[in-house]
């Protein structure tokens, strides 16, 4: 039985990581106590680095990737705002950096709650998202991340999310693959131009006019995206192989063949979204539920092939956009956003659970009858619901 | 401590230049100067770091051509000590696990006064606490954020005029923050092995402290003051001269921390006035000569004490009593 910020450093130990930066903040933390205590019982062999800031986490692990090393970082909430300047130019450039995001709502109140928008901050900057839903799936989407994030066909750095408490400090039981598999799986990172006098004298970064190099140097991320999903699919279907654990590369589809009402969402819920749809199965009511695992790149083709029966939709989202397109949230946004030119668009409601108040098995029942409503009444007359909040919904 | 010897003659100076052609610094660009010295001190084995400065966005641009003959990578203005502890460790953890050859590799930063005292000052105090070997921290310090059009920073000297400290009809001083000893906090580092002050003159000075720090089997780190034509409204010819005045005026400090001991590497005797450094230099040219004679009290006093460690062999703070309120 291990935490999830346990099982994410069984995974950094067993990618023979070589570089890891550490600053405190809950609830990740506890993967770089971990990782300390693996290094300071000799168990594998890493720097690791106390930081003065996020800031500096960040900009240890990007010089560090641009040398040749593995590295591995990590934070929660205002720990990756604080580290958004390096964040963002890690993509740019081209470092396989492996982060652990554990997700938690950004200040104020200052909560130990859980939210998303931490990490879907960075949506548009160029790094892999992924959302593990326990665990045992948070050790593998680690050594996945890798695998993908250091191709040469996509170079790009990658989050892992793993929702706050509900993953980092539940135990579950998780199965570690084996160490030569993974060393079969994950062979040395070898930069293709590394910052190193032996290699060369190359000059990264350089200050460069726009008119020179603006367009190019942004299409190469973009390109690098797209190349992504293949590679994605390959890692998986790569990884059951040595494991035999199978996972849909991009999204889990529960009871969606004939569901009439739809709940999509991501991360550690589902599997209430799912317990929740199975108990109203059994009362007749045609509802699935679809848990999304990356999302960037964003899997548009395949939510809009699963959800072509859908008459309505739910987005369970832990995130909010304030003053966004209907007043909703991130997650709501994208997934309407890849329906639009579906054949068959259905309608759209939007399940906010933000402030970090922990949703319960009732307010998955009240979204699914909410959905079950507008199905019968083919029209949906309130888009968005916090289900969470206290007192009139204003 | 130093395994190969340090320069005694301008002749045996390696003649190649790892920072060459390809870069648009100002005529006369101390920093510039002060890059291709650091340079022939690391030799070819050696990674340089950029912080966001003078020295990224004036060493590329045009025609994608790059001055660097040796690795080079851009970091966040706030960032040289973060990226220089990534870069070493990446180094030192790849040759432990026998993923690369082992060999010395020297990690230089050449960050900015604004990079260095200010937003970057958090990340250099972590990257002088770590014992990275051949590490070395430059701050070439020309007294201003340059690049961005000459904005005061924490080491910009009492009285001088900047776009952030301009002199107008009521405030007759320009800035009235005294000029902050980012090397005596580097000092205070229990890990930092060497720590040194230089300038662009003598030309010797900086190379062979350069060499030591390189040498010093640990973190290291030197603040260079780098005259500034743009800033500083000189002559780019004048350059070398200021380098030189501000030594013999005392206006600038040279010396070296070393196995915690302290040591003047030059004594300005007889001291010459201040006002020859100052009014070579357009950003002063609004002081009045009482305030002129203010710098000079200042400047006395404070060599009391350098006078002192250098006798003492050991840091004392040198507490010189602020010109304020600034009138």
């Amino acid at each position: 039985m291990w935490t999830g910020t346990r099982a994410i450093a069984e995974a950094v130990k067993l990618a023979d990581v070589d570089v890891i930066a550490a600053y405190p903040i809950r609830p990740y933390t506890g993967v770089m106590n971990s990782l300390a205590k693996m290094l300071a019982d000799g168990e594998f062999a890493a720097e690791i680095i106390g930081a003065d800031s996020e800031h500096s986490q960040f900009e240890i692990v990007k010089h560090a990737s641009a040398v040749g090393a593995r590295t591995f970082v990590g934070s929660s909430g205002v720990g990756l705002a604080y580290a958004a300047e390096p964040i963002i130019v890690t993509s740019l450039g081209q470092l396989p950096v492996v982060a652990m995001a554990g997700c938690r709502a950004l200040d104020d109140p200052g909560n130990f709650g859980m939210e998303w928008n931490d990490v879907l901050a960075f949506r548009d900057h160029g790094w892999l998202m992924s959302w593990a839903r326990d665990p045992q799936e948070a050790l593998d989407m680690i050594l996945v991340a890798y695998r993908v994030s250091e191709d040469s066909r996509v170079l790009l750095p990658s989050f892992v999310a793993v929702d706050g408490a509900a993953i980092t400090h539940i135990s579950a039981p998780v199965e570690p693959p084996s160490k030569d598999g993974v060393a079969k799986f994950l062979p040395p990172y070898k930069p293709p131009y590394p910052l190193d006098p032996a290699y060369g004298p190359v000059t990264k970064a350089q200050h460069i006019a726009p008119s020179l190099i603006g367009p190019e140097l942004r299409k190469v991320v973009e390109n690098s995206m797209a190349k992504a999903s293949e590679v994605i699919r390959e890692a998986w279907k790569a990884y059951a192989g040595f494991v035999g654990r199978e996972y849909p590369p991009f999204i889990e589809s529960k009871y969606v063949e004939d569901a009439e009402v739809v709940l999509v969402t991501m991360g550690a819920y589902s599997k209430d979204a799912m317990h929740v749809a199975e108990k109203l199965r059994e009362q007749g009511i045609k509802v699935g539920v679809i848990r999304i695992r990356y999302f960037r790149p964003f899997p548009d083709k395949e939510l809009a092939e699963a959800l072509k029966k859908a008459k309505v939709v739910g987005v369970v989202d832990f995130s909010y956009s304030f003053g966004s397109a209907g007043s909703s949230s991130v997650l709501f946004n994208e997934v309407r956003s890849a329906l639009y030119e579906s054949g068959s668009r259905p309608l759209f409601m939007d399940f906010m659970f933000v402030g970090g108040r922990e949703p319960s098995v009732e307010h998955f029942e009240r979204a699914i009858m909410l959905l079950q409503e507008a199905a019968e009444r083919g029209a949906v007359e309130k888009h968005v619901w916090w289900l969470t909040l206290r007192g009139e919904d204003l | 401590m130093s395994e190969r010897p340090l320069i005694r003659s301008i002749r045996d100076v390696p003649s190649v230049d790892l920072y060459t052609s390809g870069h648009r610094t100002c005529a006369g660009c101390g920093a510039a100067l002060g890059y291709r010295l650091l340079l022939k001190a690391a030799g070819p084995s050696t990674v340089v770091l950029g912080p966001t400065g003078c020295m990224y966005v004036a060493n590329g641009h045009q025609f994608l051509s790059s001055p660097y003959s040796v690795p080079w990578y851009h970091t966040q203005l706030g960032a040289g000590g973060a990226a220089g502890v990534g870069t070493a460790a990446a180094f030192r953890v790849l040759m432990m696990k026998g993923k690369r050859r082992k060999e010395d590799v020297n990690v230089v930063v050449y960050g900015g006064d604004g990079g260095t005292g200010d937003i970057g000052l958090s990340g250099l105090s972590m990257a002088m606490g770590y014992d990275y070997k051949r590490f070395l921290y430059v701050l070439y310090d020309n007294e201003s954020y340059a690049n961005t059009g000459i904005q005061a920073s924490s080491t910009t000297p009492w009285g001088a005029s900047t776009t952030f400290t301009p002199v107008g009809k009521i405030k007759r001083i320009g800035n009235a923050r005294m000029k902050k000893n980012v090397a005596l906090i580097i000092a205070a580092h229990p890990g930092v092995r060497y720590v040194a002050t230089a300038t662009l003159h003598p030309l010797l000075d900086f190379i062979n402290k350069a060499k030591k720090a390189l040498e010093a089997d640990g973190p290291a780190f030197i603040h260079l003051l780098v005259p500034c034509p743009k800033g500083w409204f000189t002559d780019p010819k004048y350059t070398v001269d200021l380098s030189k005045s501000a030594l013999e005026t005392g206006l600038w400090v040279s010396w070296e921390y070393e196995n915690g001991e302290f040591s003047l590497s030059y004594r300005p005797e007889p001291r010459k006035h201040v006002k020859e450094y100052l009014r070579m230099q357009k950003r002063f040219e609004h002081l009045t000569d009482d305030k002129i004679e203010e710098i000079e009290r200042m400047t006395i006093k404070e060599w009391s004490y350098w006078k002192e460690m250098d006798k003492q062999k050991k840091i004392i703070l040198p507490w010189v009593a602020p010109p304020w309120p600034a009138s």
